[in-house]
């Protein structure tokens, strides 16, 4: 059953679509729950990756998660973007659409990165007004991740949790908890990854991420490239006690291992849940090496 | 002490930093960020953490800037990355960002500028050389995300009689580009995927077409007079007009009835065209 307002389904445990695995995919349909869509992959392209999401749209439930709707800018909505996404939605039948809490550049220019915003009051009003024009474009809610960030400004008044709370609430949006995300950043801001779970309100949760990351000694970087390490197994798990059943998602993006590698590290979120869920100790976990050590 | 410049001042004076190819010390006395945020306001935007300086913090994000784009340009110029060297390549791409950096929600056609940046460098090693490789490669990557259109399928060729061909039109895919070089590109592209040996880089005219089958992207090498008359297929002749005005011309060696036939097959064969169109009665 699903926990939030809008009724979206706990689809279960799904990784990111990614083209190392085409092949893999369509000829061994593999039983796994779903798939998280790369938006901008497919939205300017009438080739292979477009004829092969067609395929898995009708095999598979698909999520489209963007990266470009720069939903913190200060620049103009970009509505040419914003129609070939509503219409790639349709084509896919999309469960529902994501991106970041983020702006990606200004001016007209895009640096392509999801780059931090200053969490005041001017932001909060700003981004509730774009995120409600979005909204109404798309005529749907969308859900909007908290990305990993690398800095903080000092003009901020809000801590990331609330400042996304309070979004969610004022403008009506959904929010994906990354939840390799809050500890990247806690790690680098030095906050309590649990605390920031308990502020994320339930009802608004549609979706969780998961993923591995580098780090660095004085920083961690985001990089989806390696197994998921045991502390955000288990923030995973605090963060299903507070929120339920949650489609999940294990994202893997450089180093891609192959289909198999990927899949097992999304299931072993089952294990995790499922044995939340009867109140058992959590699965013993090995250390894992770095991928491709 | 905390500094709030307003959200769309910072925002400017971000990306102003993540742009600026200096230091973060350089970058945030620019002209460029200074018109949004002093330098001296700006030492205290961003607050430190336990670990790194608010520069430090800054210049994540500005290394990361230089490192997507060349991962972008690398995905779509693989072989001028080979033929150029990763330092090279990194080179080129720093410079080239800075004139055409991406105003696009999509990375796919960050490159699209690149055959003629790489024309106007007069510092490049083999210059000219370079600029047919990255205007092949550029026309890949129009042959990969181009529409999709069904080639013609043997039973819509059977269907047209023999009398109606010389009038007749035919009209390729989506995916079709057909392109012509002073230098050996193809074969130096077909090197790097490992499909041929290297071959000598000295000028040497070569003929191409690009499209697309079954999803792949494929090249194949072209003589000039097919080239040619696929030149003149493509630009709307009829099939009769098209096979005159290639066989009308004197060739080494000689262009005989048969290859044309071996041509047509071939091109039939690999769906390089889409439609074929009688001669309106």
């Amino acid at each position: 059953m699903a926990n939030n307002r809008w009724g979206y389904p706990d689809l279960g445990f799904g990784i990111g679509l990614r083209s190392v695995h085409f092949e893999h995919i369509l000829k061994n349909n593999p039983v796994i729950d779903w798939f998280e869509v790369l938006s901008e992959n497919y939205l300017d392209t009438g080739g292979r990756p477009l004829h092969v999401l067609d395929q898995v749209a009708e095999r598979y439930p698909v999520v489209l998660h963007g990266v470009s709707l720069s939903v913190g800018s200060t620049d103009p909505i970009d509505f040419e973007y914003l129609k070939k996404l509503k219409a790639l939605g349709k084509r896919v039948n999309a469960r529902w659409v994501s991106d970041h809490l983020c702006w990606t550049g200004v001016t007209g220019l895009n640096t392509h990165d999801l780059l931090p915003m200053p969490y005041t009051d001017q932001a909060l009003r700003h981004t509730i007004e774009r995120v409600r024009n979005i909204q109404d474009f798309l005529e749907r809610p969308i859900a909007l991740e908290n990305a990993s960030t690398y800095l903080e400004f000092s003009a901020s008044k809000w801590p990331e949790s609330e400042f996304i709370a309070a979004l969610a609430e004022e403008a009506n949006c959904g929010i994906l908890l990354d939840v390799n995300n809050v500890y990247v950043s806690s790690f680098n801001h030095g906050f309590d990854p649990k605390k920031y779970i308990d502020n994320i309100p339930k009802d608004r949760v549609v979706q969780m991420h998961l993923a591995g990351h580098t780090n660095k000694g004085t920083h961690i970087l985001d990089t989806h490239s390696d197994y998921v390490i045991n502390t955000v197994w288990e923030l995973y798990r605090y963060a299903h006690r507070r929120l339920g059943g949650v489609a999940t998602l294990l994202e893997w993006d450089a180093n891609i291992p192959g289909f198999d590698v990927v899949h097992g590290e999304a299931l072993k979120a089952r294990q995790f849940r499922e044995q939340e869920d009867k109140k058992m100790p959590a699965p013993e976990l090995e250390e894992v090496p770095a991928y491709g050590d | 002490m905390a500094t709030n410049p307003g959200l769309d001042r910072v925002q400017r004076w971000m990306q102003a930093l993540i742009q600026d190819q200096g230091t973060c010390e350089e970058a945030i006395t620019s002209e460029r960020a200074q018109a949004e945020i002093s330098a001296d306001e700006a030492r205290t935007v961003v607050l430190p953490s336990k670990t790194l300086s608010s520069f430090e913090r800054l210049d994540i994000y500005r290394e990361m800037y230089l490192l997507r784009m060349e991962e972008a340009l690398d995905t779509d110029y693989p072989a001028l990355k080979h033929f150029l060297g990763d330092e090279e390549f990194m080179r080129l791409v720093a410079r080239y960002v800075e004139v055409y950096p991406s105003r696009s929600y999509t990375l796919n056609r960050l490159g699209d500028h690149l055959p003629e940046f790489v024309a106007s460098l007069d510092d490049l090693p083999k210059r000219d050389f370079c600029h047919e490789l990255a205007l092949l490669e550029l026309a890949l990557t129009g042959v990969f995300d181009a529409t999709e259109t069904a080639p013609l399928s043997p039973e819509a060729v059977r269907a047209v009689p023999p009398d109606a061909w010389e009038t007749a039109r035919l009209k390729p895919i989506e995916a079709f580009r057909l392109l012509e070089f002073d230098y050996p590109v193809s074969r130096y592209l077909g090197f790097v995927d490992q499909e041929n040996p290297a071959p000598r880089l000295a000028q040497r005219k070569t003929w191409v077409v690009a499209y697309r089958r079954n999803y792949h992207v494929h090249r194949m090498d072209l003589t000039q007079p097919a080239f040619e008359l696929l030149s003149a297929l493509a630009a709307g002749q009829t099939v009769g007009d098209a096979i005159v005005s290639v066989m009308t011309r004197k060739w080494r060696p000689a262009v005989k009835e048969k290859q044309l036939f071996e041509w047509f097959r071939d091109w039939m064969a690999e769906g390089l065209f889409h439609a074929v169109e009688p001669a309106k009665t």
